[in-house]
């Protein structure tokens, strides 16, 4: 396990950032980012692609030493006007925390009728699932959320960020990132098991709306081994339970669940909701050890370092991140192959269908080029 | 002559800017270039320079985002005294700090008087709760620090406490002034005091009555009563001040021996 104390030099999303998103799965309208122009444009940007509207009190040199309650009131009134909310947010930044802002005072002075999440959150907390704590304890103040939502989503978040510290992203001090096992050869590699009548076990484990690209990796391998007649070799295990977590995220698996059986793809074991990634690892141990155990090959997508390798010991296991800082941290667990979907996260953004991934292409077009090979 | 820009420190209410006013004065009479930059947001360093009359700071119009000039916020006092004020957020609201980082920032950059100056004093608060008041000093735009205590036990523990700041930012101490508050063996105390920090007492101003009342009525004593005792011992520690050149890093005495010191 990792130290607890190690500072972490790489690159991060900031907690602002986390409690952006999550204000996003609560259904807000509108998030407002109070503080410096600039602060999370990234992110704002991407979540403006995913449908809600992120916009800045835009503090400047005034702002950060006469504060900017004013600006904050007018805004909230401002963006009733314009965008007719039916739940706005505002987050908190580390210039607008620094010199002591009250969030509460001008959504006081604003007097709306809609009701307001105020996130008091800045960029300096070293682990950033604290901003996702603070946007929801927020959320539950100002009654969006209730107690037992909250405290499902406090155990959550913990073992997330203990998942990231034991092999993720908080794991060392720096990582450095990859971008991972050619596509092809890893494609060619799972083509090649199923053919050979190896048993194939996918595991889909993704977060939120990440899901809606993996998922296509899921439905990939299942074609394909159905092109090669061996269907009755795949069993595929996915973490979309729709009856747990936020409005948001339920929805997402929804609408992954739906789109998996229109393609004729039966998810065997369903290991949790879309939030659940942190914990589904357990779970799918236990399934591994009960009915599994047989298998020669796993192909895990999504947050693969959240799966325990104790029941994999025995099969090649070959994984599928968004993250190029995972891929050595993958490696050092055991994982004999590592494929990083680039820029998966923007893709999923703002859509409600299963979107095809890289992988899940190559593998098609493999074996496309394989059976007409074979053919000739 | 090389251009002094000295800050007063010491504790809260102990007399900072009535001293550094008085010696503004003081220095203006003897026709010396003089500018007084009030770096509190309280605005109260240069009011007994101008018949109490108060001037806009420059956060005021920054505020307004007006595009400051200099006659916007450098105002003739006294004898010629450029004075400037700082200004800054009501209390409890916003950063006083970053106010004062800005505001400098601007000062240096509209105003073509500040290096014909011969003598700049930055009159500071007593309490200094961030980075932005010792600002003027972390810029390098103070080569000079004085210290101004009574001989009580508190103001002396803030002055022993700003030598161990000073002594962190490597900022050399000029010297002790003592501004009395009629505790017995004053002199005596405060002098020991300068000595063991390895500085010196310039100067020991008496707790007079005369410079209240001159305070209230919106002048310096220097203006009002120029004849007076107290006005002569301001003009002594002008003259202290203009032709001071020696400074050192001072150390600063443990707890128990400040104590010793008082009793
Ligand atoms: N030598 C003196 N004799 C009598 N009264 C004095 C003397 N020096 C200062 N005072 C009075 O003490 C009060 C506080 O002084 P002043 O405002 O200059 O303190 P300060 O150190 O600048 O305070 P702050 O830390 O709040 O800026 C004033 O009313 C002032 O007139
Ligand atoms: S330092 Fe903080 S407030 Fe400034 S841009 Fe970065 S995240 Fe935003
Ligand atoms: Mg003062």
């Amino acid at each position: 396990m990792a130290e607890k104390d190690i500072s972490i030099i790489h690159p991060r999303p900031s907690s602002i950032v986390a409690a952006l998103y999550t204000l996003r799965d609560l259904n807000v309208d509108v998030a407002i980012l109070h503080g410096p122009p600039g602060c999370s444009f990234k992110h704002a940007r991407l979540l403006e692609e995913d449908g809600i509207h992120v916009v800045t009190t835009a503090l400047d040199e005034n702002g950060f030493v006469f504060g900017g309650r004013e600006e904050l009131s007018t805004l909230l009134c401002k963006v009733n006007e314009m965008f007719n909310p039916k739940l706005i947010g505002v987050v908190g930044t580390c210039a607008s925390m620094i010199i002591g802002e009250e969030l509460s005072e001008p959504v006081q002075d604003a007097n709306l009728d809609v009701p307001v999440i105020g996130v008091e959150v800045h960029a300096g907390y070293p682990n950033n699932t604290k901003g996702v704590l603070i946007a929801l304890e927020s959320a539950c103040d100002a009654g969006v959320i209730d107690d037992e939502e909250l405290e499902r989503q406090k155990v959550l978040l913990e073992e997330a960020t203990n998942v990231e510290k034991r092999h993720g992203a908080a794991s060392k001090e720096y990582l450095v990132p990859s971008r991972g096992d050619l596509k092809y050869k890893v494609a060619e590699k799972v083509i090649n098991y199923l053919k050979e009548g190896k048993k194939c076990l996918t595991i889909m484990n993704a977060k939120k709306e990440t899901g809606y690209m993996f998922a296509d990796i899921t439905v990939a391998i299942n074609e394909v081994a159905e092109q090669l007649g061996v269907s009755d070799n795949v069993i595929n295990m996915a973490n979309v339970d729709d009856t747990l977590g936020l409005p948001r995220v339920r929805h997402h698996a929804t609408s992954i669940m739906n789109d998996f059986r229109e393609k004729g793809i039966e998810i065997h074991e369903i290991i949790g909701g879309m939030d659940e990634y942190p914990i589904t690892g357990e779970k799918v141990s236990e399934l591994i050890a009960e009915k599994y155990n047989d298998f020669d090959f796993a192909v895990i997508t999504g947050v693969p370092h959240a799966i325990p390798m104790d029941n994999l010991q025995n099969m090649d296991v070959i994984s599928v991140t968004n993250g190029p800082r995972q891929v050595y941290p993958l490696k050092d667990m055991g994982h004999s192959n590592v494929i990083v979907e680039i820029d998966l996260h923007p893709k999923t953004l703002g859509v409600s269908n299963i979107v095809e991934s890289e992988f899940g292409a190559t593998m098609r077009e493999l074996t496309k080029d394989m059976q007409d090979a074979e053919e000739a | 002559m090389e251009q002094k820009r000295i800050a007063i420190y010491g504790k809260g209410g102990i007399g900072k800017s009535s001293t550094a006013s008085n010696v503004a004065a003081a220095c203006a009479d003897e026709g010396y270039k003089v500018m007084i930059i009030g770096c509190d947001p309280k605005s109260d360093s240069s009011i007994t320079l101008l018949g109490g009359k108060r001037i806009q700071t420059i956060l005021d119009l920054l505020r307004q985002k007006i595009d400051v000039k200099e006659e916007d916020i450098v105002h003739e006092g006294y004898k010629g005294v450029k004075c400037v004020e700082v200004g800054g957020p009501e209390p409890g609201i916003g950063c006083a700090g970053r106010g004062i980082i800005v505001a400098i920032q601007r000062l240096r950059k509209v105003c073509k008087s500040i290096d014909d100056m011969d003598l700049i004093i930055y009159d500071v608060p007593g309490d200094i709760v961030c980075g932005g008041f010792v600002a003027p000093i972390r810029k390098g735009l103070v080569n000079e620090a004085y210290i101004l205590t009574s001989g009580e036990y508190m103001p002396l523990y803030a002055a022993n406490n700003i030598c161990k700041g000073l002594a962190k930012i490597d900022t050399p101490l000029s010297g002790i002034i003592c501004n009395s508050r009629s505790v017995t063996r004053e002199e005596e105390i405060v002098k020991k005091f300068s000595e063991e920090i390895g500085s010196k007492l310039m100067a020991f101003i008496p707790k007079e009555q005369i410079v209240q009342d001159c305070e209230r009525d919106g002048f310096s004593v220097l203006e009002k009563a120029p004849d007076s005792s107290v006005a002569g011992v301001y003009r002594e520690l002008a003259h202290a001040i203009m032709s001071n050149d020696s400074s050192v890093l001072p150390s600063s005495l443990e707890d128990e021996r400040l104590r010793e010191l008082t009793r």
